[in-house]
């Protein structure tokens, strides 16, 4: 089968609402295709690890130079339209007049697993003319999907978990299954696809496999009518949610996004293979400060993260722990099934195992989180009031008779953050938002006075209703200053309610701090400007808080 | 150059004004005296004390607004004169009646292009090429990602859309004047052969199209909510207007589109709601007003309706065209 029908399957996704015909759509084009396509299919739509073969930048400076387009019109399209490879694809229409399409019937199989690929080998001339050949031998509904799997950006609203719903629904076979088949690096192939929609659970090949994510809920006034003794506490940190697997002597460090990143953090596989029980593990990665023994913030895991193979000068730098919360396997046996308290009883036993055996020296590394135990929900509210001096955002509250079930299922784990630090700004710029939101000013930046000016403190897009959007952005087209680009400055008039998570010193901002998590909580209409607040209640709060 | 006082036609209070013959053409306030070129509300203002127009948009006026406003009617192509301007209406292809009005005085040719499309329609006149020495253009769709498809290219598949959902009531929302019969005329041509429901705003004018000799299919008024559960399999045309708010809770089991030029870009398709846009527009995409300023050989170009920013400078730097801007 085909690009084409593929064409036509996002097409239908694209223009249906409906997750249950969502998933219909899904299993009849399963049903219909090869395997092999099928399995380029999940891969492209659940944008697993879609590689970006070229950037947008790339190919509208390609479609600028071949059909001699002005590259400012080319960026004023963008604005409008949001993603580059439907904005080339816009623009490509008519332009493409061959009339022998012969890649009219090219296979999904084909075009990932040879046409694209070989493109990559060629140098960049021969490159650029092999894409204008592409473009001239695809019929023009195509466009859209070889533009898209060029720049690697596949978002259309088909999640892992429809995915896995249409896949359980054409088999008959426990969605836990599917979902647990498709975790980590699913590599398109006919055996990939056969293994997913094989009736036979074969155990030996999930070995490899992470479990699927327990999710928290967000915290309900109704769990207040619980005894506090049901529950087991934990305190919220702002790290990676990590599966540790030992299998065998193999370690697999998985993400909730389901990739594996041993090779980011090498030191903690290494000490992990040398205790000698198999498991799994649910739990949390940090950079810790081992001086003050809370974790740093959010942007120094981040520069572990994104980082393959640390040196040993950053491994010193920004020292990592993983602590774990939750026992899943052990020496083979999935104990999911047991009550949390259980669980916690094995993971307290094991733990104090490998930590004794001195030659581990695990400590440094390798923790279980500590439990916090209210006297009633008032001592419960005032922990988790406390939580940030010890740098998290919050409790989480497991029901200690649970089990470990897959999702954000209802009423097992809750997440029970902080409140939020809030200011209130004006709105000094708005820049061009993208995809859904293309077209509209939606990225917003707000300052806060310093005597009589007003300094940029941070910038948010997320929080006002489509409605309010609409509004704003009417109000940003008759109120601007100055057009830089895609950025407006306004007439400093607006007042918002901006909530975050966290404040601390900053030297690469002028106002000298940055915010974490910064959204609009509230259009302010009822306050002046003079009324927002200062740079000196931003320290104020900085200060309060540590 | 001239200054804009000088001007033959400029904008003034934000409208098009010809000073010397005193009208106004497609007034937001009541004037004296006020050329209509075609019968959208957002072109229509209640309170002139006279309104110049083609025939069918004096009719189509008169059917949505009511009998009691004089309007003075004009063939296309017939000139008259106002204090010595030349005035005539000319076929914008936009809608039934639609037109493009010329202004020639002293030898100087100006034309104001009202909101035109090149594509074909069976419902109305087709856009006449009038050679002009300034051209004020509407701009609505101006940028090159605007390319639209062949009418019955659309047509045939919003018919796909209806026949591949036997079990749905399919609701087409689109403008009641204008848009609704293009679609009637062309849907009527394709294979979906079922039963067609108009909203009763789009019911009257499909019989003002048809009284002034338009052939269209005819379609049943949706007269109460009781029928509206038995109609899975047919098309029903609603104004845009019903999309939000509670009037859709009348019907089961429903797919919705729009039938709107903006609906060719995916992030206003997926903002609007709908389940899926049909890009159908009835006024120029960026081929056909770069098309009308060749054909018209204007030298000097005006454009209002629309961001004409992008479409400007690509004039100037591309097509060694004069653009200019009115004075506010």
């Amino acid at each position: 089968m085909s690009l084409k029908k593929f064409s036509e399957l996002f097409g239908d996704l694209d223009s249906i609402n409906s997750t249950n015909n969502k998933i219909e759509v899904l299993k009849n084009y399963f049903l219909s295709n090869e395997p092999i396509d099928n399995s380029w299919a999940i891969y492209l739509l659940t944008g697993k690890s879609n590689k970006r073969f070229i950037s947008g930048r790339y190919l509208k400076n390609l479609f600028s130079q071949i059909y001699e387009y002005p590259q400012w019109l080319i960026d004023t399209c963008y604005l409008k339209v949001g993603d580059s490879a439907e904005v080339i694809t816009l623009l490509l229409k008519n332009k493409t007049t061959k009339k022998n399409k012969k890649l009219s019937n090219i296979s999904l199989n084909e075009l990932l697993s040879k046409t694209i690929p070989e493109l990559s080998k060629l140098n960049e001339e021969e490159k650029n003319l092999e894409i204008k050949n592409i473009w001239e031998s695809l019929p023009e509904d195509n466009h859209l999907i070889f533009n898209k799997i060029l720049t690697g950006t596949f978002r259309i609203g088909v999640s892992i978990g429809l995915i896995t719903k249409s896949i359980s629904k054409l088999i008959n076979i426990d969605e836990e299954i599917i979902s647990h088949r498709l975790m980590g690096c699913f590599k398109p192939s006919v055996d990939s696809y056969e293994f997913l929609i094989n009736k036979n659970i074969n155990l030996e090949e999930l070995n490899s496999k992470p479990f699927p994510f327990l999710l928290a809920n967000t915290f309900e006034d109704k769990i207040f009518k619980h005894s506090i003794n049901d529950f087991q506490f934990e305190w919220k940190y702002d790290g990676i949610r990590i599966q540790l697997i030992k299998r065998s002597g193999n370690i697999s460090l998985w993400t909730r996004g389901q990739e594996l990143v041993n090779e980011s953090f090498p030191e903690l596989v290494e000490k992990i293979s040398y205790l000698k029980d198999d498991f799994v593990l649910d739990g949390e990665l940090l950079v810790w400060n081992f001086k003050d023994q809370i974790a740093f913030d959010f942007s120094s895991l981040q520069k572990r993260l994104n980082r393959k193979s640390p040196s040993r000068s950053i491994q010193i730098k920004y020292p990592i722990i993983f602590i774990a919360y939750d026992l899943l396997e052990i020496n083979g046996r999935d104990i999911r099934e047991i009550t949390l308290e259980n669980r916690r009883i094995k993971l307290e036993k094991y733990f104090s195992k490998w930590r004794n055996k001195t030659d581990n020296n695990i400590n440094d590394i390798f923790r279980i989180c500590d439990l916090i135990y209210p006297k009633d929900w008032t001592d419960a509210l005032t922990l988790k009031e406390k939580s940030r001096e010890n740098n998290t955002e919050g409790l989480i509250i497991k029901k200690k008779t649970s089990v470990y079930s897959s999702g954000r299922k209802k009423g097992i784990w809750w997440k029970y953050k902080v409140d939020p630090m809030q200011l209130d700004a004006v709105l000094i710029y708005a820049k061009g938002g993208s995809g859904r939101r293309a077209g509209l000013y939606t990225d917003y930046s707000f300052a806060l006075w310093k005597d009589q000016e007003l300094i940029k403190f941070a910038s948010a897009y997320s929080g006002l209703t489509n409605i309010e959007i609409k509004e704003l952005d009417k109000w940003i087209r008759k109120n601007t200053i100055e057009k830089f680009g895609p950025v407006r400055s306004l007439k400093p008039e607006m007042v918002f309610e901006i909530s975050f998570e966290k404040i601390q010193t900053s030297k690469r901002h002028k106002s000298g701090i940055a915010v974490r998590f910064p959204r609009i909580t509230k259009w302010r209409k009822d306050k002046k400007i003079n009324d927002a607040d200062s740079l000196e209640n931003a320290y104020e709060l900085m200060k309060k808080i540590s | 150059m001239k200054t804009n006082q000088e001007d033959l036609i400029r904008y003034k209070d934000g409208n098009l004004y010809c000073e010397l013959a005193d009208v106004w053409i497609d007034p937001s306030k009541p004037v004296k005296r006020a050329l209509i070129t075609h019968a959208h509300f957002d072109h229509f203002t209640f309170g002139c004390e006279e309104y110049l127009s083609t025939n069918e948009t004096a009719i189509l006026l008169k059917e949505r607004v009511g009998d009691n406003i004089e309007i003075k009617t004009f063939d296309y192509g017939e000139e008259f004169k106002i204090n010595g301007i030349n005035i005539s209406f000319h076929p914008s292809g936009h809608i039934l009646g639609s037109s493009q009005i010329s202004f020639i005085f002293a030898e100087e040719k100006w034309l104001i292009s009202g909101d035109f499309k090149l594509q074909k329609d069976e419902t109305c006149k087709k856009y006449e090429i009038v050679k002009t020495d300034y051209l004020i253009s509407e701009c609505t769709f101006g940028l090159p990602i605007f390319k639209w498809d062949e009418t019955n290219k659309v047509a045939n598949n919003i018919s796909k859309w209806i026949i591949n959902s036997p079990e749905k009531t399919s609701l087409l929302f689109c403008y009641s004047l204008g848009k609704a019969q293009r679609l009637l005329n062309e849907i009527s041509q394709t294979d979906f052969k079922g039963n067609i429901y108009s909203h009763s705003s789009i019911y009257k004018m499909n019989n003002c199209y048809k009284e002034l000799g338009i052939d269209i299919k005819n379609t049943i008024k949706i007269e109460n909510k009781k029928q509206l559960d038995e109609l899975k399999g047919s098309l029903i045309l609603l104004p845009p207007s019903l999309s939000k708010g509670s009037y859709l809770k009348n019907f089961k089991n429903i797919q919705t589109a729009f039938a709107s030029g903006w609906m060719s870009i995916r992030a206003l398709r997926k903002r609007s709601g709908y389940d899926k846009g049909f890009a159908i527009s009835d006024h120029a995409d960026w081929d056909g007003i770069l098309e009308v300023i060749k054909k018209s050989e204007a030298k000097n170009v005006f454009f209002h309706h629309g961001d004409s920013e992008a479409l400007s400078k690509y004039l100037v730097s591309k097509e060694s065209i004069n653009v200019l801007s009115f004075g506010k």
